[in-house]
């Protein structure tokens, strides 16, 4: 079928092919690594990579929050900016998702969780606007600064009372469905923002070329902001998911938030920083993660040979789209 | 059109080896869960441990949690699988997975983090049986047997030791006064206001015995997990003359080993700090010579020995030291972890034959027989049940009992018993 297509067919498939031979790489990567740390490489690679998508529904229920925090990366980085404060906003998307919870209950946790996001990522646009400081900087100091406040608040103000090292819980929890649902809906709203609105256009010019967007018709400062703040609404909701479809609360020590924005880093850029390509890459992702659990208990492998696997297929996968940043950030 | 038929076969490429490297995974995926359902002999009782997030290598929890079980393996023959959960988001879907597929007759949990988990899955799962180490749901269920050690009875022995070695260092430095004992505690939480009854009680009982008078000196830093705080309350005590700091704060309490460890070093005088869960002997040897024991290890024992000798029972299982699950690191102990700590390379040139030795000799140096004795006296009434410490159920009740034993009254913190 595919080879049926005409030379623009052929173009359009391009980056998929690309993908696709990205992970013969990785898995060949991994592949190597396992034979090199003395598991058997056969039974390491085919569990890390099948076994995650034995239960769809634990499956997707990691992939979508993770979905939104790639978006949250994905929208500034169309605009050549760096969200790495996703993480940080989606602290407080949690935090204000647990909160909004003990108060009010469903929906309105998920409405309000992405304004306290969007709040974050306003403020490093503004530091990077106004102050000029640069936005890699701050997130990520800024990130540290609400790990601890998050972590602070959930031990002195919406602590359980009977398990106390966590949050109180929601008041419910979203089905895999739902959440893959929500999850569709944001997709396709951000891919209509970037491809079929001003705005949209205004943050691909502004990501292609910067000196341009004066001469479309807008200013560097307000595309800066704007797609700072959609990241932060993207970035506070995928906390708010990850608390409503994954962990129901927030644990003191963060271990139920923690990672989720980096981890969207990766998935961003091994879903080429397009819309439509953050959930396919998360649910790789999350798949890579439960196989990975697998290595431990079927063959009593250190968890730590599943993490380097994963890294290295992560890093194959995400390094098509990551060299050609690079290269046009370097070479301009 | 060269470009485009290239491109074409390019294309064509990667799809063919991306079909045959599926197909070789997927036979590969069929062979490795294949193994697992037939190798099994029937009857053999299947264990998996579910560590806490961080899992091996802790040289506390977990690795004891993978002591036990590992004893379980040789001596009764049971198959033992580890996990460790990547996050805390992943505990509920992993236990619900791993409790439907009804592969294991016990899954082992170790550590409070479960808690919440296992009270979403355990009353889906009727028939798989769950052991929680260290913890309590607060909920009886027949599938779900909650280990909890009786943290008073290792630190009043704890206590006497300390007072004894306390006074040696006191003497040691040509000092007169009052001895003066001490401890780093974490949060004010129940299993912390056992170990301070234990302790101040251990104290008086030495006070008692030998008639000389010890200071008893006792913070909450209010967190677990910061050396830098331990440090600072750990610098305080010495600069008031403590001379032996007991660590009950995880975390916080390294960085109390760290102001005692400088506190000799760098001149400041001499003191002794000691350990407590694991034998953390090994961090340093010549000023750590003594450790607490919180036996995860025997409670996973235990737990295992349940399944296979069909004595299962649920609900909570206290661990006393009568029962091996409190009391001090003995030397094969203090062994084990510095030989865990060698592979780790956390042994700084020291091999684990060294550590053990200087150990041997501070012990020797520091606690002297009469101390011995009466540590033992105490050990013999907490092991034979002629005393039996309470549960305080309240902070006000746990605070009463400990100003009752700053007065002196050693029976207030007794349920049954008492000392003459």
């Amino acid at each position: 079928m595919m080879l049926a297509m005409g030379e623009s067919g052929l173009r359009k498939v391009y980056p998929v092919l690309e993908s696709l031979a990205a992970l013969i790489a990785g898995i060949i990567g991994g592949f190597i690594v396992s034979a090199v740390l003395g598991y058997d490489p056969f039974a390491s690679i085919s569990l890390i990579l099948l076994s995650g998508f034995g239960n769809i529904e634990y499956l997707l229920s990691i992939s979508v929050p993770l979905t939104l925090s790639a978006l949250a990366f994905i929208v500034p980085l169309r605009a050549g900016l760096f969200n790495i404060g996703v993480e940080g906003q989606a602290y407080v998307g949690a935090l204000a998702a647990v909160y909004v919870s003990s108060l009010t209950g469903f929906p309105l946790p998920i409405i309000l969780a992405p304004l306290a996001g969007a709040l974050i990522g306003f403020l490093i646009g503004v530091l990077r606007v106004y102050r000029g400081v640069n936005e890699v900087v701050s997130s990520i100091m800024l990130n540290w600064t609400l790990f601890y406040t998050v972590s602070f608040t959930i031990s002195r103000y919406l602590r359980d009372p009977v398990i106390v090292h966590q949050s109180v819980r929601v008041d419910r929890m979203l089905s895999a469905l739902e959440a893959l649902l929500i999850a569709l809906a944001i997709t396709i709203a951000v891919h209509t923002i970037l491809y079929r609105t001003t705005l949209g256009y205004y943050i691909r010019v502004m990501g292609s070329s910067p000196e341009a967007l004066k001469y479309s018709g807008s200013s560097e400062s307000r595309v800066t902001l704007t797609a700072m703040s959609l990241g932060g609404v993207l970035g506070g909701l995928a906390g708010a998911l990850q608390v409503y479809t994954v962990s129901g609360f927030i644990d003191v020590t963060m271990s139920a938030v923690f990672g989720i924005g980096f981890m969207g880093i990766a998935a961003g850029l091994i879903g080429r920083a397009t819309a439509v390509g953050a959930l396919p890459a998360s649910i790789l992702i999350s798949a890579l993660i439960i196989g990975g659990h697998k290595l431990e208990l079927v063959l009593g492998a250190p968890p730590e040979l599943a993490d380097v696997m994963i890294g290295v297929m992560m890093l194959a996968l995400s390094a098509p789209y990551a060299l050609r940043l690079l290269s046009s950030k370097v070479l301009g | 059109m060269g470009w485009k038929a290239i491109s074409r076969s390019l294309a064509a490429l990667i799809i063919a080896a991306l079909v045959v490297l599926g197909a070789i995974a997927f036979i590969a995926y069929r062979q490795v869960q294949a193994p697992t359902e037939t190798v099994t002999a029937p009857g053999k009782v299947r264990v998996a441990v579910l560590f806490d997030v961080g899992g091996r290598g802790d040289l506390s929890f977990n690795d004891m949690a993978a002591l036990g079980a590992e004893k379980a393996k040789r001596d009764l023959g049971v198959e033992v699988e580890y996990n460790t959960p990547k996050s805390l988001a992943h505990m509920v879907p992993l236990l619900e997975e791993l409790s439907r597929g009804g592969k294991y007759d016990l899954l082992i949990l170790v550590g409070f983090l479960w808690v919440d988990a296992l009270n979403k899955t355990a009353d889906k799962f009727p028939k798989q049986k769950y052991a929680l180490i260290d913890a309590s749901t607060g909920v009886r269920r027949d599938n779900v047997a909650e280990f909890v050690f009786k943290e008073q009875e290792g630190a009043a022995v704890v206590g006497v030791l300390a007072a004894g070695m306390a006074r040696e260092v006191q003497r040691e430095l040509g000092e007169s006064g009052p001895i003066k004992v001490g401890a780093v505690a974490g949060m004010s939480i129940p299993p912390l206001w056992r170990f301070h009854i234990g302790y101040l009680f251990g104290v008086k009982y030495f006070e008692k015995k030998t008639g000389e008078r010890v200071e008893f000196y006792w913070t909450y830093t209010g967190k677990f997990d910061d050396p830098a705080l331990g440090y600072s309350a750990a610098w305080t005590f010495l600069g008031q003359g403590v001379k032996v700091l007991y660590g009950l704060a995880g975390l916080t309490h390294v960085g109390m080993f760290n102001a005692v460890i400088d506190w000799n070093e760098r001149g400041g005088g001499r003191a002794l700090a000691i350990g407590q869960d694991a034998s953390q002997e090994w961090f340093n040897p010549k000023y750590i010579p003594l450790s607490g024991s919180k036996r995860v290890d025997v409670a996973a024992y235990k737990a295992i020995e349940m399944v296979v000798k069909g004595a299962w029972r649920g609900g909570l299982v206290v661990l006393g030291y009568a029962e091996g699950g409190v009391g001090v690191w003995d030397l094969e102990g203090v062994k084990y972890f510095a030989q865990i700590a060698y592979e780790t390379g956390q042994l700084k040139g020291l091999t684990p034959d060294d550590i053990v030795r200087i150990v041997k000799d501070a012990r020797g140096k520091y606690v002297k027989s009469d101390v011995e004795a009466i540590a033992k006296e105490l050990e013999g009434l907490i092991v034979t049940g002629k005393i039996v410490f309470k549960e305080p159920a309240s902070e006000e009740e746990y605070l009463s009992i400990i100003r009752e034993l700053e007065k002196g009254n050693l029976n207030a913190a007794l349920a049954k018993g008492s000392i003459g």
